[in-house]
C-alpha cells in the first residue's frame, strides 16, 4: 500500500502540486443481515479507496476514487491538480510538516467470519428465546480487515492495519397490534469473544423496548430534569462538537463559545474529551486527515472550555489553536453519583434514551420529541412515553448539571456515562 | 459509459439473480463565509451481484469492472448465496418471474461528464457575492453547488435489464443572522434539477426573488419568539407537506418495515385519515407530467408503476420489493433501489405525494383563530409507531387569521394516522421537494410533495 500512495503522491508532484497529501486504503467487509427476526443476506465487499488532496499557490483541489490502478491514479493526480489549479487561493490551506512516521498493526490472525454467523445467529436466538417481545426489523453484522497508508509531500507517513467486527441492531418491542418505538444500538468489537447482546446498554435497551409496547404522554406542560443515557450520546456531545468548537462555526464565526477558551461554559462535573487512545477504543484512528499524530484531548475540563477541534485549516483561519484528534471517539469522565441515586433525585422528567428532533441550530434551541424514554416521577422509573416534547437550550443546560454517573458505558466508540440536566420543558398531547 | 460485461454472464446465471455496474460521480464546491472549503470530485464506481438461493441472497460487489471481475463477483455472490441457503434453511421457492416484462429499457446518456469544476466554482463564486451584496445584515452564509450523475447498467434473470441515467444538481443556501442580543438564527434553502447542473443553475440572479425572500424570513426569525409547546391548530406550508408525507407515512407503509412492526401492518383497508387525504408514490409520471424523480426499472429490474398508498383516507397498499410482494400477494411496482454500486436494493420511496385538494391556502390560513403557519423544514424521522417528527426553521403565529410573528426554530410531531384524521382543508395547489437524501441504510435520492393542509400537530416550544 505504502507504493501505491507514494505513487500517487509523485503522480501528484509531477502534475504541478506544491504541495500534496494521499491516503490509499483496500479492505474486505463481510455483513449478514436480517430482517424482520431472520437472517435475509451475505454481502462481501472489496473497498478500493484513494483520497487525495493537491495545493497549488494555496489553491486547494481533492478528488476521490475508489481505484488503485496506476491509470486511475495518475488520471485522479492530473484531476486533482487541475481542480486546484481552479480554486481560489487560500493561504490558510497547509499539510502537516514531518514529525514522526509510524506503522500501526491492530490485526490478531485472520477475520473470524465462521465466528461472526455464529454470533449473530447465538444473537438472533438469544432474542426469540429471552425477549419474545422483541422483533428485530434491521441487524446487520460485519467483520472487515483494511490496510491504508497516509503519505503527504512533506515526508509524513502513517501506515495501518487492522481488523474489527461490528454490529447494528434496530429492533422494536411488540404484543399483537402495539408496538414500541423503534430503537437502535451497536458496538464496534475487537474479536467474537463476546456475545452481542451483553454489548454496553444493549440488553437493557432491549428490555426497555418490551416495557414500552404501552407508552403514554405526559399530561401537562412542566419544567424538569432529563437523564441522558450514553445510548443518546447525539443529544449533547455530538451538538457540542458540531455547533461550538469545530471548523465551521469557528469559521463563520457562529459559535457561541468562540471567544470562550479558558472560561466556565458548563457546569464543572462536566469533563468532555476526545480519547481516541482509550483502551475500550476498538476503532481509534492514529493520524488527522492532515496528517498528525493523533491525541487524546481535554475539550471542556471541569466546566472550563480547554479547546477546540479545530483542523490544521481551521486552526489557521481562526488563529485558533491546532487539535490533532478525532473528535467522533468521544469520553465523558465518570462522575461521583450512582446512578440509582440520580434517579433519586429526580422528582418529575424523563429518563432519554433517543431524542428525535430537529438539528440543533447555532443557538443551542433544542426541540424534539423523547424516544424510548421513561417518565421518572418522585424518584422512580415510571411509564413509557409517547408523544413527549422536550425543549432546552443546550448552552444553558450545560450549566444546569446537577449530577453525572459513576457508571459509564462503551460502544467500541465511545465511553460515556449517564448526565442529569435540569430546566427542560416538557410537554405532552 | 459503462461497456455492457454483464449480458455475458447471463449464461452462468443458475438462480434469480441480478447484476449490476454502476457510478456515482459528484462535483461538489463549498463556500463558507466567502473562502472556498471544498472543491472535490468524486467517483465511485464497480459492480455488484446479488443472487437468491432458497429464501435468502448473496451479495458480492467489487470496484473493479472488467469482464473478469464481472464473473468473481458473481462467483462470490453466488457462493454466499449458497452458504446462507445452507445453513439458514428457509426452503422459500424461487421468486416469481416478472410477466410481460419489456425488453431493455435504455435512457439516453446526459452530457455530464463534460462539465467543467469551474462552471460550479464561477456558479458559487457569484452566487457568494450577490448574497452578501443583498443581504446586508447577515453574519455568516455558506454556499454549495453540487452535481451528481448515476449511472446504472442491470442485467437480470428475469424482469427488465436496464441503462439508467440520474444526473442531479443542486444549490444550497445558508444564512445566519444575529437577534438583538446575539443569538445566531439561520435559513437555509436548496434549489435542485433534474439534469446537467447549468441546462438550469444559467446564472445566480435568476433566484434573486428566491434570495430576497429567504433574507425577509430570516429577518423575520430574527425577531422571532418561541413556540407555546402543545397541542395547537397549524397550517401546513405546501413546501412542508412532503416532509409529511414522506416522514410520517411514507416510511411506515414500505413493507420492509411493515414486516419489523410497523403499526401499518394492521391497518390495510382501514380508515388511517381525512377522507381529504389520498397518497401516492409515483414512478414516473404525475398530473400529466414527468416527476422530479423519474424511476422506469427498479434494481430488481421491476418495470415500475405507481404505488397507491392512501385513497380517500383508507390505507391501500405498501411499497414493496419483488420479495416483499411475493409475501403480501401483491404486483412489486419497482420500489428498490441501491443508492452506491456497493449497496444491495431495498425498498425506497420515489415521487411520494399527498394529492391536492379544493382550498385556497389564504382560506386555510384565514380559519385559523389562535395556531402557526408552518413554512420551512429540515429535518424530519418517522418510527415503527407512526409517530413522526421534523424540524420546523420557519413559521409564523397565527392569530385572528392573520400570520403574526416568526418562531424561533422548533419542531412537529404526531402520529401519522391519528393526525392524518384532523386534517380538515386541502389547498388546490401543491409544491415538489426534490434537493434532500432519504436515509434509511444507504442515502437515497427521493422527491417529495404535496398541498397545504389544516391539522393539528404538537409543537415544541417554551
Amino acid at each position: 500500500m505504502k507504493d501505491i500512495a507514494n505513487y500517487a503522491l509523485d503522480a501528484l508532484k509531477k502534475a504541478g502540486a506544491d504541495k500534496a497529501l494521499c491516503s490509499a486504503e483496500k479492505g474486505r467487509t463481510d455483513e449478514f443481515n436480517i430482517e424482520a427476526n431472520t437472517f435475509t443476506l451475505l454481502r462481501t465487499t472489496f473497498t478500493d479507496s484513494l483520497h487525495l488532496k493537491a495545493l497549488v499557490g494555496g489553491r486547494k483541489g481533492v478528488t476521490v476514487i475508489n481505484k488503485l490502478d496506476f491509470a486511475s491514479i495518475v488520471e485522479a493526480a492530473q484531476n486533482c491538480v487541475a481542480l486546484a489549479k481552479s480554486s481560489e487561493p487560500d493561504e490558510a490551506e497547509d499539510i502537516a510538516p514531518l514529525v514522526e512516521n509510524m506503522d500501526f498493526d491492530f490485526t490478531d490472525g485472520e477475520p473470524d467470519i465462521t465466528g461472526l454467523f455464529n454470533r449473530s445467529k447465538e444473537y438472533l436466538e438469544q432474542v426469540r428465546d429471552e425477549l419474545p417481545k422483541i422483533m428485530i426489523e434491521g441487524f446487520s453484522s460485519s467483520c472487515s480487515s483494511k490496510k491504508g497508508v497516509y503519505v503527504n509531500s512533506n515526508g509524513v507517513c502513517f501506515a495501518e492495519k487492522r481488523n474489527y467486527y461490528s454490529f447494528n441492531s434496530m429492533f422494536v418491542g411488540k404484543d399483537g397490534e402495539k408496538s414500541s418505538s423503534f430503537n437502535y444500538d451497536g458496538a464496534v468489537l475487537k474479536d467474537m469473544g463476546a456475545r452481542f447482546i451483553d454489548s454496553g446498554m444493549h440488553r437493557q435497551l432491549l428490555e426497555e423496548a418490551e416495557k414500552s409496547i404501552n407508552p403514554r404522554s405526559v399530561d401537562e406542560k412542566f419544567t424538569g430534569k432529563i437523564i441522558v443515557t450514553p445510548a443518546c450520546a447525539d443529544l449533547i456531545w455530538e451538538t457540542i462538537l458540531q455547533n461550538f468548537i469545530s471548523d465551521r462555526p469557528m469559521i463563520e464565526g457562529t459559535s457561541r463559545w468562540k471567544d470562550a477558551l479558558g472560561t466556565q461554559v458548563a457546569s464543572d462535573k462536566l469533563t468532555f474529551r476526545a480519547a481516541p487512545h482509550h483502551p475500550q477504543i476498538i476503532r481509534g484512528h492514529q493520524c488527522t486527515q492532515d496528517g498528525f499524530r493523533i491525541q487524546d484531548i481535554d475539550f471542556i475540563k471541569d466546566g472550563i472550555l480547554k479547546s477546540f477541534a479545530l483542523s490544521l485549516y481551521g486552526a489557521n483561519k481562526t488563529g485558533k489553536p491546532l487539535v490533532p484528534t478525532a473528535s467522533y471517539n468521544m469520553e465523558v469522565l465518570a462522575g461521583d453519583t450512582p446512578l440509582d441515586e440520580i434517579i433519586k433525585s429526580v422528582d418529575r422528567g424523563i429518563l432519554l434514551n433517543r431524542f428525535s428532533g430537529g438539528s440543533p441550530g447555532a443557538s443551542g434551541d433544542i426541540s424534539g420529541v423523547a424516544k424510548n424514554s421513561f417518565l421518572i416521577l418522585d424518584g422512580n422509573i415510571s411509564d413509557a412515553l409517547q408523544e413527549t416534547m422536550i425543549s432546552f437550550n443546550i448552552l444553558d443546560a450545560l450549566k444546569n448539571i446537577t449530577a453525572i454517573s459513576q457508571e459509564r458505558v462503551t460502544n467500541g466508540q465511545t465511553v460515556l456515562p449517564w448526565c442529569c440536566l435540569d430546566g427542560i420543558t416538557v410537554s405532552g398531547k | 459509459m459503462l461497456q455492457d460485461f454483464l449480458t455475458a454472464q447471463k449464461k452462468n446465471f443458475k438462480d434469480h439473480t441480478e447484476l449490476r455496474a454502476q457510478v456515482n460521480a459528484n462535483k461538489r464546491v463549498v463556500m463558507l463565509a466567502g473562502n472556498m472549503v471544498g472543491n472535490t470530485q468524486t467517483e465511485k464506481g464497480g459492480v455488484c451481484a446479488r443472487v437468491y438461493r432458497g429464501g435468502t441472497y448473496g451479495f458480492a460487489s467489487g470496484a473493479e469492472y472488467t469482464p473478469e471481475s464481472v464473473g468473481n463477483v458473481l462467483k462470490a455472490a453466488t457462493e454466499n448465496a449458497a452458504f446462507m441457503d445452507a445453513n439458514i434453511k428457509k426452503d422459500e421457492p424461487p421468486l416469481p418471474k416478472i410477466e410481460n416484462a419489456p425488453g431493455k429499457v435504455e435512457l439516453k446518456k446526459p452530457i455530464f461528464d463534460d462539465i467543467p469544476q469551474s462552471i460550479l466554482i464561477d456558479y458559487a463564486r457569484v452566487l457568494d457575492e450577490l448574497v452578501l451584496k443583498k443581504c446586508k445584515n447577515i453574519s455568516s452564509r455558506t454556499i454549495v453547488a453540487d452535481a451528481l450523475c448515476i449511472e446504472k447498467l442491470l442485467a437480470v434473470s428475469d424482469g427488465a435489464d436496464s441503462h439508467l441515467f440520474q444526473p442531479r444538481s443542486m444549490v444550497y443556501i445558508w444564512l445566519t443572522a444575529d437577534t438583538s442580543d446575539g443569538v445566531p438564527v439561520e435559513l437555509f434553502k436548496g434549489f435542485s434539477h433534474v439534469g446537467r447542473f447549468d441546462e438550469y443553475f444559467k446564472e445566480p440572479l435568476q433566484f434573486e426573488k428566491e434570495i430576497d425572500e429567504l433574507y425577509k424570513s430570516l429577518m423575520d426569525k430574527r425577531e422571532g419568539v418561541y413556540a407555546n409547546a402543545g397541542i395547537r391548530k397549524c397550517v401546513l406550508h405546501p413546501d412542508l407537506a412532503g416532509m409529511l408525507s414522506h416522514e410520517a407515512v411514507g416510511h411506515t407503509v414500505e413493507a420492509d418495515l411493515v414486516l419489523g412492526g410497523s403499526v401499518a401492518a394492521h391497518n390495510l383497508n382501514k380508515q388511517v385519515a381525512s377522507e381529504l387525504i389520498s397518497m401516492t408514490d409515483f414512478a414516473h409520471t404525475a398530473f400529466g407530467e414527468t416527476v422530479p424523480l423519474p424511476v422506469y426499472v427498479d434494481d430488481e429490474g421491476t418495470p415500475a408503476g405507481d404505488a397507491i398508498l392512501i385513497e380517500n383516507g383508507i390505507l391501500k397498499g405498501y411499497m414493496h420489493s419483488r420479495e416483499s410482494a411475493r409475501h403480501f400477494g401483491v404486483k412489486p411496482q419497482g420500489n428498490a433501489r441501491a443508492f452506491e454500486f456497493s449497496d444491495e436494493p431495498i425498498i425506497r420511496m420515489r415521487n411520494t405525494v399527498i394529492l391536492p385538494g379544493k382550498d385556497k391556502l389564504d382560506d386555510l390560513i384565514a380559519s385559523v383563530d389562535d395556531g402557526y403557519f408552518l413554512v420551512k423544514t429540515g429535518n424530519g424521522q418517522a418510527d415503527s409507531t407512526g409517530e413522526f417528527m421534523f424540524s420546523v426553521d420557519l413559521g409564523y403565529e397565527i392569530k385572528n387569521g392573520k400570520p403574526g410573528k416568526a418562531i424561533r426554530e422548533t419542531t412537529i410531531s404526531g402520529v401519522a394516522f391519528e393526525m392524518l384524521k384532523t386534517v380538515d382543508m386541502v389547498s388546490d395547489d401543491m409544491a415538489w421537494e426534490i434537493s434532500g437524501f432519504c436515509g434509511k441504510k444507504q442515502p437515497m435520492t427521493t422527491s417529495m410533495g404535496g398541498p397545504a393542509l389544516r391539522c393539528d400537530m404538537n409543537i415544541g416550544g417554551r
